[in-house]
């Protein structure tokens, strides 16, 4: 039996792996494209400074189209296996996270502590937007002055102007490492790219904080 | 007169057990030119003759003398004191086994890689020793002895936090020896031979893309490159692996 085994073994290489790491690629390209599109429909509340005739269009059209309903929920099972597919890298034991931690600090290179922090905003990002994709996708349809209303509350506020930073940075950083690692950022542009990954990840903070303070500001609540 | 320079050296004996690790200091003035190289032979020659650590040809050609050099990967040899500050920190290569102070076994883990990527050319052609010798282009040759130029000092693995973190990891190195001899069109083997040596989560699904290798590499070698250009090449092999062995028509085995 188990020569048989190790005779199958030899013919194919096990590909298991190789999927696995594609598969990570591919969700995380996703979830970047997502998270982009995203950013910029919801900004849309300030075309009109927070009138939300444009937001409120754009997102009748994504639930009358049953994107909302069915979109939101494949969005988080990407994410779901995303989460899944990237802890695959992270360090789980004791052992693995201390050698990490003080390889990071001794080494102190710009590249290594990116990858450090894209493992701590992984977990906030994991708990925050579940959190972010309950409230809205269990009290549809989003209106402008819904969304409003509850970042008005105040603990919204909080919530969303920590989470946006972790996202972005996150989202940045990957996009970054998904170019690095599958050779298409190369020694020879690589300096060009990070200037880029910088840039992007701070036009959309920008751009976050702006449509934050449109919803806080600007857009009349229910 | 020159600087007054600190070292700080790690100092253990794993063979001696009364010995604990412990930072030690040493003085010394700088002169013109100095090298670490130069400073430590000084230090071991007037202060202290039980200080190790290794040298060979002090010309960064033999990879023995990498340590970490206040907190990064170099070569004592051609690190010049005047590039560093009055205070040097001076620490054994993590990952590899220490000998004892700055002295660690890099032998054994390279010789396990090589085998590992099993690296040599494999052919069944049988050599000749009459024949001509089989040509190749100067480009090609370039190209490949690029990669060969690795000293093989573990610099990038005590740099990468993938191979700090799991002791089975590649590394960059072995990567750079596998693209070397996918270069080669001597060897003879195909992409699913290299699948099976590369493509794992101890090999190049396992790194992570942090290109500590790539920023620490004494000889400057393309590691960067490499690793994108295995990643992608392992990645679509065994894509199109899949879809030869889902899509009607196809044979995986073809290859
Ligand atoms: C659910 C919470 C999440 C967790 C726990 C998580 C975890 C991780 C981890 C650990 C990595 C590093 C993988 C590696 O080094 O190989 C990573 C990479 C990445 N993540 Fe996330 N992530 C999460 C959510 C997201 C979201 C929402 C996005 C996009 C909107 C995203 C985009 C990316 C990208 C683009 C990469 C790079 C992928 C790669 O290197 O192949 N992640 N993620
Ligand atoms: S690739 Fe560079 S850093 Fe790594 S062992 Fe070879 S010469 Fe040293
Ligand atoms: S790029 Fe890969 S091999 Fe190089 S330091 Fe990072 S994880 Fe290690
Ligand atoms: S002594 Fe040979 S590389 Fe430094």
């Amino acid at each position: 039996m188990m020569s048989d085994q190790t005779a199958v073994a030899q013919v194919q290489p096990v590909r298991t792996e190789a999927y696995l790491d594609f598969l990570q690629m591919l969700s995380g390209v996703a979830l970047v494209m997502f998270m982009w599109a995203h950013m910029i429909l919801v900004a849309s509340v300030n075309l009109d400074l927070g009138g939300g005739r444009v937001m409120n269009w754009i997102a009748h059209f994504f639930e009358a189209t049953y994107m909302a309903q069915i979109g939101g929920p494949m969005i988080a099972l990407v994410m779901l296996a995303h989460f899944v597919l990237a802890a695959r890298k992270l360090p789980f034991k004791a052992r693995e996270q201390k050698e990490m931690w003080r390889h990071s600090v001794r080494l102190n290179h710009l590249d290594t502590w990116l990858w450090v922090i894209q493992a701590v905003t992984a977990f906030i990002i994991l708990i925050m937007g579940c959190i972010h994709m309950w409230t809205v996708l269990t009290d549809l349809p989003i209106t402008a002055q819904k969304s409003g209303a509850r970042i008005q509350g105040g603990w919204w506020m909080l919530f969303y102007i920590f989470l946006l930073p972790m996202i972005e940075l996150h989202v940045g950083i990957g996009a970054y490492r998904i170019g690095v690692k599958w050779g298409w950022i190369k020694r020879s542009n690589r300096q060009f790219f990070h200037g880029l990954e910088n840039k992007i990840t701070l036009i959309f903070i920008t751009i976050g904080v702006i449509t934050l303070f449109t919803f806080y500001v600007l857009v009349k609540p229910m | 007169m020159g600087r007054p320079l600190k070292f700080n050296i790690f100092r253990y004996n794993p063979e001696d057990p009364a010995s604990v690790p412990h930072m030690e200091s040493f003085h010394l003035e700088e002169t013109d030119a100095m090298t670490l190289y130069i400073a430590l032979n000084r230090i071991r020659e007037e202060q202290d003759p039980t200080l190790m650590f290794d040298f060979m040809c002090r010309a960064g050609i033999c990879g023995s003398c990498a340590m970490m050099i206040n907190g990064r990967p170099d070569l004592a040899c051609h690190t010049k004191t005047k590039a560093l500050p009055a205070e040097i920190n001076l620490m054994p290569l993590p990952v590899f086994k220490l000998i004892g102070d700055l002295s660690v076994d890099t032998g054994t883990w390279f010789r396990n890689m090589n085998e590992r990527v099993r690296s040599y050319i494999h052919t069944d052609k049988v050599f000749d020793p009459n024949a001509d010798e089989e040509r190749m282009s100067n480009e090609l040759a370039d190209e490949i002895y690029e990669l060969e130029r690795c000293i093989e000092c573990g610099c990038c693995v005590a740099a990468c936090g993938k191979a700090n973190m799991v002791p089975n990891f590649m590394g960059a190195t072995a990567f750079n020896r596998v693209a070397r001899f996918m270069m080669d069109p001597r060897d003879q083997r195909k992409t699913d031979d290299y699948f099976e040596i590369v493509a794992t989560d101890d090999g190049i699904f396992g790194c992570l893309g942090l290109l500590g290798c790539e920023d620490v590499c004494p000889k400057d070698i393309p590691l960067q490159d490499q690793l994108g250009m295995l990643r992608r090449k392992m990645g679509w092999a065994s894509v199109r692996h899949l879809f030869d062995k889902i899509l009607p028509g196809g044979d995986a085995k073809k290859k």
